[in-house]
């Protein structure tokens, strides 16, 4: 049986629409005019125990509303959903005891207390017995060597030690599953590794099933085997990362300051490319900011070095940026069909 | 409920830490106390007797009434409001927890505080600086009861107006007011027997008095009969349950405009 099972679910916000000015302020207060914004829009998916599911989606593309539903804070506009058989908004106390939630942009520990202090209270809230509470304790400390931490006070840890040890307590209760939401947001690469192997280890130490929202595409690469892409509040994609991970691997976007740019310069670009490298070379130039000029490149077909040397060779360029691609480029891949 | 107890703890530790709160409650508490001592002093300059209550029991009624507000200003009005505004909400909502129950064990703990803070200070000013006498009676006995169902119902009220942050996006004006209100109509600025006796005789039912005066009235007035406590204690429990009821049916129907409109 699925851990989760989701059947044509959608949800819709009622939102006021606002009108300029102070003027336009009074008459909303006693304005109706209302209109309805579809956040997901009959989406379905089955989610077995034990996986690790990266859930993904530019902003706004009705990821966070999902996982409200799935955690019983938001109620449903239509179609089903279960976690382990229940309707989370029905029974919210009760589920709550099998799931653990961490919300990247906020902590759930006590702010002004020691770190240990959240870990106790947290025990008691969800009863657990003090030898499972010891066992566990021990382990989160060889996994993630928190020990030191505990006697310091939340608003004293980094941002990264708060993230590792809000996601050791949301496993503290041994929960059937755990959101995770932009669990490595604002964080440097160092501690992003530390928390992608804590995540990995505590899902195959406990076989818990964990869903994460992330905007970081290496996030989704390391952890999940599985990736579920959403977009204006319908699945875009649904299956094996290996698919994506093409497409994350291969295609890099190349950032430049084209001196003395003007409205010609994009037209100019994609002309000497395709002169140079062939009309099916894999490249697409767009002006994302003001003068700044992004040529995402699939290496598979015209590697990056190439297309570097010749853009260097032939323009005045005032600075360069290689990014890896976004998660806003790889929706607007899927949607040119590029996972066919 | 055991599992709310660590709860009131942790915001007793959390008190603990502001060490320098504390000291401020302190001192504080010991300005006003000289001021009103002064004050009270010189409008009893001419009479022994205003409206039947003596110097020193006027002024041990607005001593002891100025520990108590500090007492019950938890400012969970203020701490609810901005934890509904900020979205902060979702951390409860995804614990087996209810959040009245949550919030009301939260706020004893910070009343902890505050009775460590104040009680000791207050008593030793009033009784070893201004000599303030303290009659003997069952009154006393009943000030820690008075004073629980007096947090009840300010919890309550506070409660509900930090609600307000389902709907309204600055809860400053309504907190303001309910603290004008409260603190006026409640007796904890001027003793309620300095009102005219059909004002009294109206606020006698409300809650605001239930807050303040009551309790007051145990530790000014100890030896009165049960005949005058009980009745009082009784109004006392009423609202106390009333209000916690009603901040529960408003919360069922808050937290629908956030489990429909979204956070």
């Amino acid at each position: 049986m699925s851990l989760i099972h989701i059947d044509n679910l959608s949800k819709d916000f009622r939102i006021l629409n606002r009108r300029e000015g102070l003027g336009g302020a009074f008459r909303d207060l006693f304005s109706g005019d209302y209109r309805t914004i579809e956040a997901v829009a009959g989406i379905s998916f089955d989610i077995q125990p034990g996986e690790i599911v990266g859930y993904i989606g530019p902003n706004g593309a009705g990821k966070s509303t999902t996982i409200k539903m799935m955690t019983g804070i938001l109620k449903p506009s239509g179609g089903i959903i279960e976690v382990n058989g229940r309707a989370p908004y029905d029974n919210r106390i009760r589920q709550a005891q099998i799931m653990g939630v961490v919300f990247g942009q906020r902590t759930q520990l006590w702010w002004d207390l020691p770190v240990i202090e959240s870990f106790k209270i947290l025990r008691e809230i969800y009863k657990v017995d003090q030898k499972t509470f010891d066992r566990h304790m021990n382990m989160f400390n060889d996994l993630v060597g928190l020990g030191a931490l505990y006697s310091q006070q939340v608003r004293t840890l980094s941002l990264g030690q708060r993230m590792l040890c809000d996601i050791t307590a949301s496993f503290l209760h041994n929960p059937q599953v755990v959101f995770l939401d932009e669990p490595t947001i604002g964080l440097d690469i160092s501690i992003k590794a530390k928390i992608r192997s804590v995540i990995k280890e505590l899902n195959s130490e406990r076989n818990t099933t964990i869903i994460l929202t992330t905007h970081d595409l290496g996030d989704v690469e390391a952890l999940c085997q599985r990736i579920i892409i959403i977009d204006k509040g319908k699945i875009l994609y649904d299956g094996d990362i290996k698919k994506v991970n093409a497409l994350f691997g291969a295609y890099r976007t190349l950032k430049l300051q084209i001196n003395n740019f003007n409205e010609k310069t994009i037209q100019t670009l994609t002309d000497k490319l395709c002169e140079q490298f062939g009309t099916e070379n894999g490249i697409t130039v767009a002006e994302t900011e003001e003068f700044w000029t992004d040529v995402t490149i699939d290496q598979a077909r015209t590697p990056l070095s190439d297309v570097l040397n010749f853009v260097m060779s032939n323009f005045k360029v005032d600075d360069v940026r290689i990014l890896e691609i976004s998660m806003e480029n790889v929706v607007r891949k899927v949607y040119d069909g590029a996972l066919g | 409920m055991r599992i709310y107890l660590p709860i009131a703890r942790a915001t007793f530790m959390v008190g603990l830490v502001y060490r320098f709160g504390f000291l401020f409650t302190i001192i504080g508490n010991v300005v006003y106390l000289g001021v009103a001592y002064y004050l009270w002093k010189s409008i009893y300059h001419y009479s022994e007797v205003i409206r039947g209550l003596t110097f020193n029991e006027t002024f041990l009624y607005v001593g002891v009434g100025s520990a108590v507000f500090v007492l019950l200003k938890t400012y969970a009005d203020w701490f609810i409001h901005y934890e509904i505004r900020e979205g902060n909400i979702a951390n409860y909502l995804t614990k087996p927890v209810d959040y009245q129950i949550y919030n009301l064990f939260a706020n004893l703990g910070s009343l902890l505080v505050s009775l460590l803070a104040i009680s000791i200070p207050t008593a030793i000013m009033l009784g070893l600086v201004f000599r303030v006498k303290v009659a003997f009676g069952i009154g006393l006995v009943l000030f820690p009861i008075g004073l629980f169902l007096a947090f009840l119902i300010s919890f309550s009220i506070d409660y509900f107006i930090g609600l307000m942050g389902f709907y309204s996006e600055s809860v400053w004006g309504l907190s303001i007011t309910k603290e004008i209100i409260v603190t006026v109509l409640s007796g904890a600025l001027i003793p309620l027997q300095f009102f005219p006796d059909a004002i009294q005789r109206v606020l006698y039912w409300l809650p605001f008095q239930a807050i303040y005066h009551t309790p007051l009235m145990m530790l000014t007035r100890p030896n009165q009969g049960l005949n005058v406590f009980l009745p009082m204690m009784a109004i006392q429990l009423v609202w106390a349950v009333l209000l916690f009821i009603a901040a529960r049916l408003f919360y069922n129907q808050a937290i629908k405009v956030l489990r429909i409109a979204g956070g």
